[in-house]
This record gives C-alpha cells, sequence and structure tokens, in this order.
C-alpha cells in the first residue's frame, strides 16, 4: 500500500499507510474526547483530516477568502533564536513587513512580570519608539510566571519543599500569597505600558505555574478590565490542563485545576478577557495525525462554547506543531488549514 | 451512611479529623482493625489514587488524603498486635545513581503503601548494586526504578544488567517510571512493567503480584 510521508511529535520523518493515519485520526480524537469529556470528531471531519494528510505537496494552505488573523507572542525573542542580530523594534518590522504578522508583542527576555517590574521604565521607551515604525497593533507582554515568588527567587517558601514534609497548609498558603503578589505585579507593569500607549496586554504562558497562575492571571485581567474598559487583554495558556498545584483555588466559585480549553474559556469570559490563545500540548511519541486529531477535537470544542476570539496556540510543541526548534513547514502548514478549516477559530 | 463509608469519605477528603473519630467510632462499634483498615482506610485511598490519575485530585489534596488515612492508621496500630495486616508484597524503590529528584517517586512510594504494600524508599542517587542487594535482603518481589533525566535512564537498565548476571533476573518484577521514560524504554531495557503516574505503579504492583 502506498506510503505518506509525515512525522512523529519530535519531528522525525515516518511514512504510514492511510490505514495508519485513518487509525491515529481515530485514536486522537477518541483520546481527548475521554480526557475533555468533550465530543469526538465525526466522520466528515475525520475524512477531511485524512485528506490533508494525503496531499502531496509540502506546504499546504486554505482556500482564498479564509484566511484569518496571525497574532504572534514573544516574536522580538524568538527571531533570534535563528540567528538574527536585530534588535527588538527591528524584529517587529520584519515580522510586520516580512512575515504579514497581524498583531505583535514587544516582549523582553526575562518575560517575566516580576522580571520587568523594576525596569519597566526602560521598556517604556522602547514600546514608544516601537510604536512610532509600525502600523500593527502592539501588544506587550509576558509571563506571570508564579515559580518566580517562591524561594530561592522570591520571598515566600517554595511549596516544593513544603509538600514533601507534609506541610499542606503552609504550601497552599504560599500559593496564595503568590497570587497576591503576582496579580499586583502584572496590573502595575501593564498599566505603565499601557499609559505608554500599547495597543493591548498579553499574558502568556498562563498556568505554567498551575491553578494559582491561572488565577492570578485572572484577578490581573479583571482589575485591567475595569480600570481600562477598551483594553485588549489576550489570555494565551501554558498547556492544555490546568494543573493543581494548590488544587483548591476557585475563580467565580469554579475550581481552576484540572480544567481544559473549553472550560478554561469561559473564565477567561467572565474575567474580560477579549482574545483567549488555548494549548494542546503534542505528544513527541505519537504521530502527527494523532496529535493533529486530539488537538482539533479539543480546539473545536473551545470555539464551540466561546464568545470572544479564539487565537490557537501553533507553534512549536503545541497545536500538533513538532517539538523542534525549527518546525517543518509540511506540518504547521497542514496543523494550520485542519484548525482553520474544521475549528470555528479566529486567528492563530 | 455506614462508618466504613464515612472513614472512606474522610479520606478522600483527607480530613484527618474525621478520619480519626470514625476510626474510634468503628472501633466502639465492634468491628475489626483490619476490616477497618482494608474496608475503609485502604479502600478510600483505593479511589484516590483513580482520582489522582484521571486529572481529578491534584498532589497536595493526595498527600491530605494520605495523611488522613496515616491517622486513622495510628488510632488502630494499637489493636493490631497479634493481628497481621495483611501485604501484597515488598517493594524496593528509589532514584537511579546520577538523579536526586525524589517527589514523585514518594508519591508512589506513599500510594504503594496505601495500596497495601510494604515500600522500602532506599532514597535518591542510589547505586544500581545497591537496589539488588536490599531486594534480596529484604525478600522483595518489586524493584521499582524512578529517573527524571534521559540521562540516568540507563542506570535503569543496569539494575537489570546485575539481576541477569547474578542469576537473580527471576526473583524479582522490575518497574520503571519517571517523566522521560516510556513504554517503548520499558520493553528495551527488558523491564517488567512501566507505569506513567503514581496511582497506575499501583495498578501495575497489583496485576504484577495478584493477592
Amino acid at each position: 500500500m502506498k506510503k505518506i510521508f509525515t512525522r512523529m511529535g519530535d519531528g522525525s520523518p515516518v511514512e504510514m499507510t492511510e490505514t495508519e493515519i485513518r487509525r491515529d485520526l481515530e485514536e486522537g480524537t477518541r483520546e481527548a474526547a475521554l480526557r475533555g469529556k468533550i465530543p469526538a470528531l465525526g466522520e466528515g471531519d475525520l475524512k477531511h483530516l485524512l485528506e490533508i494528510f494525503t496531499i502531496p505537496f509540502r506546504f499546504v494552505s486554505v482556500e482564498r477568502g479564509k484566511e484569518i488573523v496571525l497574532s504572534y507572542d514573544a516574536g522580538t525573542l524568538k527571531i533570534r533564536r535563528v540567528g538574527l542580530s536585530v534588535n527588538r523594534i527591528q524584529a517587529l518590522q520584519i515580522y510586520e513587513k516580512l512575515f504579514g504578522a497581524d498583531t505583535m508583542e514587544l516582549a523582553h527576555v526575562d518575560y517575566s512580570f516580576k522580571s520587568i517590574k523594576p525596569i519597566v521604565g526602560n521598556e517604556q521607551p522602547v514600546l514608544e519608539q516601537a510604536l512610532l515604525v509600525t502600523h500593527i497593533p502592539l501588544f506587550y507582554g509576558a509571563m506571570p510566571n508564579l515559580g518566580l515568588y517562591s524561594q530561592p527567587d522570591g520571598p515566600f517558601p517554595n511549596p516544593a519543599e513544603l509538600l514533601p514534609q507534609g506541610k499542606i497548609a503552609e504550601a497552599r498558603r504560599s500559593y496564595e500569597d503568590s497570587v497576591e503578589a503576582a496579580v499586583k505585579d502584572m496590573v502595575y507593569v501593564s498599566t505603565a505600558m499601557i499609559e505608554s500607549g500599547a495597543d493591548g496586554i498579553n499574558f502568556d504562558t498562563t498556568g505554567a505555574a498551575g491553578d494559582p497562575d491561572f488565577l492570578a492571571t485572572l484577578r490581573a485581567a479583571e482589575i485591567l478590565k475595569k480600570k481600562y474598559p477598551d483594553l485588549c487583554i489576550e489570555l494565551g495558556m501554558a498547556g492544555e490542563f490546568v494543573l493543581g498545584m494548590h488544587g483548591g483555588l476557585e475563580y467565580d466559585g469554579v475550581r481552576l485545576a484540572g480544567l481544559y480549553p473549553h472550560q478554561q474559556v469561559k473564565l477567561a469570559e467572565k474575567a474580560g478577557v477579549t482574545i483567549f490563545g488555548p494549548v494542546v500540548n503534542t505528544n513527541t511519541s505519537r504521530s502527527i495525525p494523532w496529535n493533529l486529531s486530539r488537538s482539533v477535537t479539543f480546539m473545536k470544542a473551545c470555539a464551540e462554547v466561546s464568545r470572544i476570539p479564539i487565537h490557537v496556540n501553533m507553534g512549536m510543541g503545541v497545536g500538533a506543531v513538532t517539538v523542534t526548534d525549527h518546525p517543518p513547514i509540511d506540518v504547521v502548514s497542514r496543523a494550520s488549514k485542519a484548525m482553520v478549516e474544521i475549528t470555528r477559530l479566529d486567528g492563530l | 451512611m455506614s462508618v466504613l463509608e464515612d472513614i472512606i469519605e474522610a479520606v478522600i477528603h483527607g480530613d484527618k479529623g474525621k478520619a480519626v473519630k470514625f476510626t474510634q467510632k468503628g472501633l466502639s462499634e465492634g468491628l475489626n482493625p483490619l476490616v477497618l483498615i482494608n474496608q475503609g482506610l485502604v479502600a478510600g485511598m483505593d479511589i484516590v489514587g483513580p482520582r489522582f490519575k484521571n486529572g481529578e485530585m491534584f498532589i497536595p489534596e493526595v498527600l491530605q488524603s494520605a495523611a488522613a488515612m496515616h491517622a486513622g492508621m495510628d488510632v488502630l496500630k494499637p489493636r493490631l498486635k497479634g493481628k497481621e495486616v495483611e501485604s501484597r508484597g515488598t517493594v524496593v524503590l528509589g532514584t537511579v545513581q546520577g538523579d536526586h529528584h525524589d517527589i514523585g517517586k514518594n508519591l508512589v512510594a506513599m500510594m504503594l503503601e496505601a495500596g497495601g504494600f510494604r515500600v522500602l524508599n532506599l532514597g535518591v542517587d542510589i547505586r544500581a548494586a545497591n537496589f539488588v542487594d536490599s531486594a534480596v535482603k529484604q525478600k522483595a518481589q518489586l524493584i521499582g526504578l524512578s529517573a527524571l533525566l534521559t540521562t540516568t535512564m540507563p542506570a535503569m537498565n543496569e539494575v537489570i544488567e546485575i539481576l541477569k548476571k547474578n542469576g537473580k533476573r527471576d526473583k524479582f518484577k522490575v518497574l520503571v517510571g519517571g517523566a522521560p521514560v516510556t513504554q517503548k524504554f520499558a520493553n528495551d531495557i527488558g523491564a517488567d512493567g512501566y507505569a506513567p503516574d503514581a496511582a497506575s505503579a499501583v495498578e501495575l504492583c497489583r496485576k504484577l503480584l495478584p493477592s
């Protein structure tokens, strides 16, 4: 039987038959449905995914008129990874004028609100200069990164040390204190950058430190939205699942630990978030057909319940894109096409 | 609700006070301490394990549940003299040489204990020969190897090689786990099993050593 070129989640090439691809597509959607307690993809969607994988071209795309918005996080940091010696403003211009970015984010290399707080006065003129030489909306963004609030990096006791000692209440209190401190830093830095003209604020890689991380972001978004009702707030997730590092934290009466994208987005809406960036992680030991089918299943469920725009995270290690520094175009374009054509989303 | 159901609920909710209270109540009602352990305290942890695996409960809650179970056990210990607490088997567990990660491995140890196994937790950075010596000395049936680094995974294979060299491979079941470890790796080195998380480790040990 004819073999079709595709890849594994770690980027390594693999050749599969149509039957094997179809089997992985079915398994991938079934796995997502089981985990997220959401509907699996129907026959039509599975056939469409199979067609995308059997197109013989290296690069695939969508029909004219079906193009969607491309927003980027941390682009000013990523372009230097490919060896381009450009400053951040030049990086923004490259993305805007050469790559067709619809929005960009100015980011500092430390990329955490806590680290940026003492240097926010240095960041403001960079943003102001950038706004003068670009046309697309410019976000300022960073990670909530609650890991920086516990010892040795921060003031609060380290829960990873307290938990093995059985000091569960103390560990939880440390997380709660971290949330309070992080909210203050996020609001402080965001306010400064908004006052300098930022078109929006991007809370990136939210939930990386579990439920306290997600809670801090939701609270910061709520405060900022009250302060600046017209502000665009983008909230991008770190992973598909909110880890219960604390386990008992709630927002608006909903327990945060264990939430999947279709549940996360409802809380983002309530907090006043304008654009939600859901994530589905790529499994390196499974094929891209398996990963893409799984990812599309989660994203479809998320987009169906969302009342705010969805910009799916599609990059290294997420959205069925391979976990490689330079994701291959065959995978990126197929994953993007599938997301646009099957999932009712608004941007990538 | 019966007192056993109350104990199960107390363990699931990690309520030490209630676990103690209902265990004492069970004793005052004349229930056998072994019944209170197996059908109350351990039965509660048997529900906690799968919930942890399914992402419905998380590490702080599992630790609270374990603390509640141990609080109940402390009530029963003085009544257990002369009574044999049934053990499903002995597991020698540790993190392999060169690797100092212990949180996940300790969680596995805790869940195995709660699941009725006797566990000898050797700690971290354990030489391959130590696993084998301890397993022989403790008359263990299972050896559990943990690694969080790809660079330390080969040390798992060393344990199996020493067992083979000493003619003891068929005496012990070897289980492997840790973030970078996969079923394929377990198969490649000839381990008897792989568990992706603590709850699965308990299931796997029970499968390998049926009571």
